[in-house]
């Protein structure tokens, strides 16, 4: 009995350092977010907003995240059109050279971003194709396009053959097939992969660091905002993020996937 | 839940996400246009980010500066060669480096009695780096050193006042080296008593071994910004390679942060400031770099957010508050400039030595 | 003749859906990467690009000590943190799955893996911050008394290794927990009912039938950390580099895309060789 106490406790035990060695950097973040002071290190000199209100009044991160957020959007959104695609075109017929399609959209998963960017960043140099926030967007859309296929042509499961079957015994089409039946289906992994998406752009730095210029997305401003140095303004806007990042999560999660398992 | 309403729902679900989606790419095609109001775009170190610098010139002139920053020459020139002919107007770039841009032909020139020449401190105008044949194609707008700076509540400033005390087993693991190889080797070259301007490939090995032995001494080898806060922090307590661009403009929430000249000397930095020869807003872009080397442009580039140096032009010094003055210690200037020798400027051959000795140096 | 005519048209249907995600890879994938494999047999002289084939960058990777030893650097990272991430992560998702009453798992997972909603730029800052001379662990421990003098534990190889492990603790606490899950509780019966005692059960049964998740796990691992560049460059304090950083380096000082093209190559190689290594574990299924 005994035994079973001390099995139990030091297991307690470990669980709880090890959600206070996860949680440290982000009570850490959070805390001297506050910070009365330049350096966002002990001692905590007292409680004030002006990191808050210096990142609001600071333009250049403003569009930082309108960029984010346009960027994330547009690209997952592109990743999850073509994914849905490709994975009914694959999932539903028999085409040729499957097996090596397939492995061709599976592939970018499996290089790092930083070689998927420098590959770009060379043919764009190449070509003499500018930087922007369009190239990012096609390097996130090539990171997200693999996830988004894989996603969804995992959950295409046979069972629901059928119900698209009588849809087009009923008279409907192709197109009307996929976009009325299967996709409102197949609504939940369409749901996961873009978010998921979303969440992987949003959040991605390296190919935005590489293929773009002046118009910047939020990782690589903090980045730079980084580079000038240790600050509690950073602490602010990286709370600030996580703060609406968990918001988001957990709408998600209470509103839209709990609907969605229910049925 | 009802099949049909689940279904509709999810219609309803999938359309706004559409309807956002569209309305998100609108809004970037609508971007576009708002950036066709004239722009200029410059290449610069990160004291000119401020924005405190460069809004100014935005009102007056109705534009919209780009600024992308750099470190180090190398860096920027890799930018350009990434780039397209036209997509830069102005650069900033190492006094010592303004020859190499004119032989890649970056740099266009600047019509002469456009710069207030005069007013510059005749020590750093460089008339032998910004000009080649009479034609001026940069305008120096900034000058500091990297030295040694360091916490003088932490190390006796005696020490600091001799080089190789830097070497030293008293200072194991308190030291900062600064990032950026050309000035750190040509302040190794002058701890080992080599003058800048005459390193060869033959300094190199005694450099090198010189260098290592710094590494087994140093904390770590970083940027401006992560040397600067690795000082203030405590992290470390000497910056090699630091200065006043380092100590200064930390000095009123840090006082205990000073920067000296060694005996031996140091290296001296300046920045010069000049037109890209494929502007297409060469107006515009001169425009910018006057109002850089103007009085003003020169205060406010003096102690701007990421680092603060001396302004080039001497006439600023009536635009900077005492205090100001002070933390950059105007009236000194004479003498360090006497005590300090300009960045090395090696063969292409030799730089790409010098660099591999530096990652060398790194990986140690 | 109709039904064949059916079948062609029903095909050229099914090629019309699947082009545009082949024709973007190919378009913005493959094509860049063949582009970069023949960069890398190019060399650059002077700032400009010499297009003559030649192995010189290959052989410069070898020859040049502070090259290769970035490669060394990322392996002994990547290394560490792979076996440390799984040995800690273990036990947590194991601690989930088996401790915590059934409707609070969900909870406590999500919990587990919240700081990944932190940016993950952001993430390896607050480590800085947590781990400087100055920071939240040295100030506490010489507070209480516990070290006289605050230990090194920003700037270094120990920093990188505690930034990656974070991350990747979670991310391992997911995939194992996953596995776990998914075992049926009799298995356990069966091992019990066998006269084996809890570790036996848990060495002969549970560990191989999670052996999956944890080598998927432990690969994702393997490749999000040997191709990071972010960790060791905010953490490291450039006492050592890895690869991506010496990749980094070349593009940044000095526009050798040929070299760093070159080095891309030499990454890909290890985490296409990581991957043979773990293949038998790693599949990607349809439900």
């Amino acid at each position: 009995m005994t035994r079973k106490l001390l099995a139990a406790l030091a297991s307690w035990l470990y669980a709880a350092l090890l959600f206070g060695f996860i949680f440290l950097p982000v009570v850490v973040l959070v805390l001297f977010s506050f910070q009365d002071g330049r350096l966002p290190v002990p001692p905590f000199n007292g409680f004030s907003l002006r990191w808050y209100e210096a990142v609001f009044a600071d333009g250049k991160l403003m569009a930082a995240l309108l960029h984010s957020f346009l960027v994330a959007t547009v690209s997952s959104l592109v990743a999850c059109l073509f994914g849905f695609l490709a994975a009914y075109a694959l999932a539903r017929y028999r085409l040729p050279g499957s097996a090596l399609q397939r492995g061709l959209l599976i592939a970018p998963m499996t290089v790092s971003y930083l070689i998927i960017a420098l590959g770009l960043l060379t043919v764009l140099n190449a070509l003499g194709v500018g930087l922007s926030l369009w190239t990012v967007g096609i390097g996130h859309v090539v990171i997200n396009l693999p996830l988004c296929f894989a996603l969804i042509y995992s959950s295409m499961g046979a069972h629901h053959v059928n119900i698209e079957r009588a849809a087009r015994d009923l008279g409907a089409g192709e197109v009307k097939v996929m976009l009325l039946v299967t996709a409102p289906m197949l609504l939940p992994s369409l749901l996961a992969a873009f978010f998921l998406s979303v969440t992987f752009s949003w959040d991605e730095f390296i190919i935005a660091f590489l293929l773009s210029r002046f118009d910047v997305t939020l990782p690589v401003e903090i980045w730079s905002l980084l580079r000038s140095g240790l600050n509690p303004k950073t602490n602010a806007i990286g709370s600030l993020v996580f703060l609406v990042s968990v918001s988001v999560l957990m709408v998600l999660e209470l509103w839209l996937f709990r609907r969605t398992r229910k049925s | 839940m009802n099949p049909a309403l689940e279904g509709a729902l999810a219609r309803r679900l999938l359309s706004s996400i559409a309807v956002l989606s569209l309305g998100a790419m609108s809004a970037m095609i609508g971007t576009a246009p708002a950036a066709a109001q004239t722009t200029l775009n410059a290449l610069v170190w990160c004291d000119h980010t401020d924005p405190a610098l460069i809004e100014p010139f935005e009102k007056a002139n109705n534009v919209k500066v780009n600024l992308k920053e750099y470190e180090g020459t190398g860096t920027a020139l890799s930018i350009i060669s990434q780039s397209r002919p036209g997509d830069w107007d102005v650069l900033v770039i190492d006094g010592v480096d303004v020859q190499q841009a004119v032989d890649k032909n970056i740099l266009g020139e600047l019509p002469a009695g456009t710069l207030p020449t005069a007013d510059i401190f005749p020590e750093v105008r460089m008339e032998a780096n910004n000009t080649r044949n009479g034609k001026t194609y940069a305008v120096t707008e900034k000058f500091g050193y990297n030295t040694v700076s360091y916490d003088k509540a932490k190390v006796d400033p005696a020490d600091m006042r001799d080089m190789s005390k830097l070497w030293s087993d008293t200072y194991k693991g308190r030291i900062a080296v600064y990032d950026y190889y050309l000035p750190m080797i040509g302040l190794t070259g002058i701890a080992l008593g080599k003058a800048t301007a005459d390193l060869k490939e033959a300094d190199l090995p005694a450099i090198r071994s010189k260098l290592f032995d710094l590494k087994k001494n140093a904390k770590q080898v970083s940027d401006v910004v992560s040397s600067q806060t690795a000082l203030a922090t405590g992290e470390v307590d000497i910056v090699f390679g630091g200065g006043e661009w380092l100590t200064a403009g930390l000095v009123k929430d840090k006082p205990n942060l000073d920067w000296v000249i060694p005996d031996q000397g140091a290296v001296r930095w300046a920045q010069s400031i000049g037109v890209m020869k494929d502007s297409t807003r060469k107006e515009l872009a001169l425009k910018f770099v006057q109002y850089i080397v103007s009085p003003e442009g020169q205060a406010r580039l003096a102690t701007s957010a990421c680092y603060w140096a001396m302004p080039a032009n001497q006439k600023a010094g009536a635009l900077l508050t005492e205090t100001q003055k002070t933390a950059l210690r105007w009236n000194e200037q004479a003498d360090y400039l006497k005590k300090t020798q300009l960045y090395p400027i090696p063969t292409p051959e030799l730089d790409a030595k010098m660099q591999d000795a530096w990652t060398e140096m790194l990986q140690k | 003749m109709t039904a064949r005519s059916l079948k062609d048209k029903e095909q050229r249907k099914a090629w019309a859906f699947v082009v545009p995600a082949l024709v973007w890879t190919l378009a913005f994938f493959v094509t860049p990467f063949l582009f970069m494999v023949a960069m890398s047999l190019w060399t650059q002289q002077g700032g400009m690009i010499v297009q003559s084939w030649t192995l010189a960058n290959y052989l410069a990777f070898f020859e040049k000590s502070a090259l290769f030893k970035g490669l060394v650097n990322s392996l002994e990272i990547t290394a560490i943190v792979t076996v440390l991430s799984v040995l800690l992560a273990y036990p947590l998702a194991w601690i989930i799955a088996e401790r915590v009453p059934r409707r609070f798992q969900r909870l406590a997972l999500t919990l587990a893996v919240l700081p990944f909603w932190t940016s993950y730029v952001v993430r390896s800052y607050s480590w800085l911050l947590v781990l400087s001379k100055t920071g939240v662990i040295n100030q506490t421990l010489m507070q209480i008394g516990l070290i006289g003098q605050p230990l090194e534990l920003a700037s270094n190889r120990t920093a990188t290794v505690i930034g990656f492990v974070h991350f990747f603790v979670m991310l391992l606490t997911l995939t194992i927990y996953a596995n776990l899950v998914q075992l049926s509780p009799n298995y356990r019966r069966a091992a019990a009912d066998l006269g084996a005692n809890g570790l036996q059960t848990f060495w002969h049964v549970i560990l191989p039938l999670t052996l999956p998740g944890i080598m998927t796990g432990a690969f994702l691992t393997f490749v999000l950390c040997i191709g990071d560049y972010v960790t060791p460059q905010i953490l490291g304090g450039n006492n050592e580099l890895v690869l991506p950083q010496i990749i980094m380096l070349q593009l940044g000082r000095r526009a050798d895309f040929p070299m760093a093209a070159a080095l891309s190559i030499i990454l890909m190689l290890v985490i296409t060789a990581a991957y043979i290594a773990c293949a038998r574990w790693l599949k990607i299924e349809r439900a």
